[in-house]
């Protein structure tokens, strides 16, 4: 084992841990306060990476400029879809909305393969493959303007969650239902909230992947699973839950794709089976959202 | 009032839900004529599964364009000679998706449904392997000119024949031209697609270099559809090779490109099997595509001389350019050879019969625009040399091996990414 390959490993683990921990929150807190898997979050990433792809393509828009643009996007998409939609069948049992959520996901997939076609597709600004580095360490600049805007996102969101009205009337509709009713609290718009947050979330990790990997409309259910598997290691429930789990995924994503390459997917998915079986509720579980 | 505007959304849905179920099932589809018909006028349809969409769909085009360019010029002639008669050709494509089993399922509704007369391959190994397992079923000849993989012709099947060099050999040339512009070079790391084509590539890579003496200091494979090759490039990065070549297709090579890029992995000689030939390399990389080289069926700048319908590879090119705006990839000239080889067993056999067709592929030895065109026992051309291309700091693409067609001389080594 060389030190270049585990220094620059270690480097390259922590700057991903940002954008995954950005593609699971979102799908954490829908997951968390409406009790839904939503199978579509993927698909939303798809459409936020479409959004910067073609306001660069276009209009010449740098990717990081066009951030508030996917989420603004994907949050009206968001409501829209969960107002109008989701909310038909909320009461329902969760495999009717998983089911809504997975047909939903094959809609949003064909429409975009119909309109955009199944190429792949690179964002590519001028500085995309510059960096820096520290002794034999490289750090691409594109990576690292990512894992900070990850950074920010997560913090903003943590803060409007506790320290809002609104932010504590949706945490408070994740805890108890009925005693937030009674609080006047109004649940179809808090869960709106929600869903569309969650979907801003997903447009905005579209928006970064778009700039650091090559897209296409297939791209957002390696992600889903990825949202997945990251919320069972923290255990769903917190904001730095989801963080510790992205940072883990990150490490064992890394790594086998160091030393094991073909297996790369095995051995993530092996982990979860094995933190399922040692420790049911993840690494940091709690039962709701705090 | 809400309840109805709910309703609406839902049908809207719906709606939404067979439009795309149609626009996948539905295909491309692409008749010249409309396959069989009776009376005189005799035509010939060829069929044929192409990715249109999904990971191949750059490649496939290339293959589509070429199938088209021969279809064009030939009727131009007015047909294939079939004994006295001159029949018309007709192409019927669908979209396979880039996905094998797709590509088998369209290809036997190409026999069953649309009974075409005869094959034409899919893009790539794994869709061609697949797909000639269908045509031997049937019993219809399948000419095929993107499937390099030798697997595909180690069944014993009788009806498949391939007109493109066999995979192993795609990356010897750049082996034999690096170590011609320096003799001192030592190491080499080859990465490969997890598929057949390009695990046959790599392996062929793998021992010729060592047959030559060097050193394959890494030798891995990253998974298909991969999004991310970063940790495989971080581990070439730390043995510092002096050659790195990748096995795999258009997409995966310019991932490693950027990915190379970003993490400051600068080999002496950079090579792909499949990619720097394409136009798309260039476009997608813009100056990052200088200097780096690939290996190739077939370049426009080969000294050939011909009676096919094209006659010399400039010709193709000439034709092709005004067609399709841009340099033909070898992909479009393979496909339209898959053709010319059909046309000249059909004219041997001087008949349609698929069985005398057959026998006149296994017996052909004709030398098109794209070179010799000549089957062994098992179906597969190991009669034509390979080439490398090199993509110039001017923005275009050159010939640099073999020496004697080599339009420009091979710039070596590779300029650091940091010196640029």
């Amino acid at each position: 084992m060389g030190s270049l390959e585990l220094t620059q490993g270690v480097v390259n683990a922590i700057l991903l841990s940002g954008t995954l921990a950005l593609v699971a929150i979102g799908f954490s807190i829908v997951w968390g306060i409406l009790n839904i898997i939503n199978i579509a979050h993927g698909a939303f990433i798809m459409l936020g990476a479409y959004v910067t792809y073609w306001l660069f393509t276009l209009f010449g828009i740098d990717p990081f400029l066009s951030i508030p643009l996917s989420m603004i996007t994907l949050f009206i998409v968001g409501y829209v879809i969960q107002r109008y939609l989701i909310n038909l069948v909320i009461r329902a049992p969760l495999l009717v909305t998983f089911l809504l959520t997975f047909a939903l996901e094959i809609v949003i997939i064909n429409l975009a393969t119909f309109f955009w076609k199944g190429d792949l597709r690179s964002v590519t600004p001028a500085y995309s493959g510059a960096g820096f580095t520290i002794g034999a360490v490289q750090i691409p600049y594109v990576r690292l303007g990512a894992f900070a805007i990850s950074l920010l996102l997560t913090g903003l969101l943590h803060v409007f969650l506790t320290y809002t009205k609104t932010g504590n009337a949706i945490r408070a509709t994740g805890m108890d239902i009925d005693a937030a009713r009674l609080q006047g609290v109004k649940i179809a718009q808090s869960y709106a909230l929600t869903f569309a947050l969650g979907s801003a979330l997903a447009g905005a990790a579209g928006s970064l992947i778009s700039i650091s990997f090559p897209i296409d409309p297939t791209m957002g259910g390696a992600y889903t699973l990825r949202a997945f598997l990251i919320c069972v290691l923290g255990g769903l429930g917190s904001i730095p839950g989801v963080m510790l789990g992205a940072l883990l995924y990150a490490f064992i994503e890394v790594f086998s794709g160091i030393y094991a390459p073909g297996l790369k997917d095995a051995i993530a998915l092996f982990v979860l089976v094995f933190v399922l079986i040692v420790r049911p509720t993840g690494i940091a579980g709690k039962a709701f959202y705090h | 009032m809400k309840r109805s505007f709910q309703i609406l959304l839902a049908m809207l849905m719906i709606a939404a839900v067979v439009l795309a179920a149609c626009g996948k099932s539905g295909g491309e589809k692409q008749a010249a004529g409309g396959g069989q018909q009776g009376g005189e006028k005799c035509v010939i349809t060829f069929g044929a599964a192409v990715s249109l969409t999904g990971k191949y769909a750059k490649e496939g085009e290339y293959v589509k364009n070429g199938y088209n360019l021969y279809v064009e010029q030939i009727n131009k002639q007015g047909g294939i000679k079939v004994g006295n008669k001159t029949c018309e050709v007709a192409l019927k494509i669908y979209d396979d998706e880039s996905n094998a089993d797709r590509s088998a399922q369209l290809v036997e509704k190409l026999i069953t449904e649309d009974h075409v007369q005869f094959l034409l391959g899919p893009y790539g190994s794994g869709n061609t392997y697949a797909t000639t397992a269908i045509a031997e079923k049937y019993q219809v000849p399948m000419v095929e000119a993107n499937g390099a993989a030798t697997k595909i012709f180690k069944r014993g099947f009788k009806y498949s024949f391939a007109v493109l060099t066999p995979a192993p050999y795609y990356l010897r040339g750049i082996i034999d031209m690096a170590l011609d512009a320096d003799p001192n070079i030592k190491t080499v790391a080859i990465v490969a697609e997890n598929g057949a084509f390009a695990l046959e590539v790599a392996q062929g890579a793998k021992d010729y270099a060592e047959e030559k003496g060097l050193q394959v200091v890494y030798f891995d494979k990253y998974t298909k559809n991969t999004k991310d090759v970063s940790s495989l490039i971080t581990a070439i990065k730390a043995k510092k090779p002096d050659i790195l070549l990748g096995a795999g297709h258009l997409q995966d090579t310019l991932l490693i490109v950027k990915q190379a890029k970003d993490l400051n992995v600068s080999p002496k000689v950079f090579g792909f099997s499949v990619g720097p030939t394409a136009p798309e390399f260039r476009k997608a990389l813009g100056k990052d595509a200088d200097y780096i080289v690939g290996g190739a069926q077939w370049t426009p700048e080969l000294k050939i001389q011909s009676d096919d319908v094209f006659g010399t590879p400039q010709k193709f090119a000439e034709l092709y350019e005004a067609k399709y705006g841009e340099v033909p990839p070898y992909q479009a000239a393979e496909s339209a050879a898959a053709l010319i080889a059909y046309q000249k067993a059909i004219e041997a056999a001087g008949s349609l019969d698929k069985d005398k067709v057959r026998d006149a592929l296994a017996s052909l030895d004709y030398m098109s625009f794209y070179g010799r065109l000549k089957f062994n026992e098992q179906g597969m051309n190991v009669y034509k040399p390979m080439a490398v291309m090199q993509n110039y700091p001017d923005g275009k693409l050159y010939t640099v091996w073999p020496k004697e067609a080599a339009t420009k001389p091979f710039i070596y080594p590779f300029k650091p990414w940091d010196q640029r």
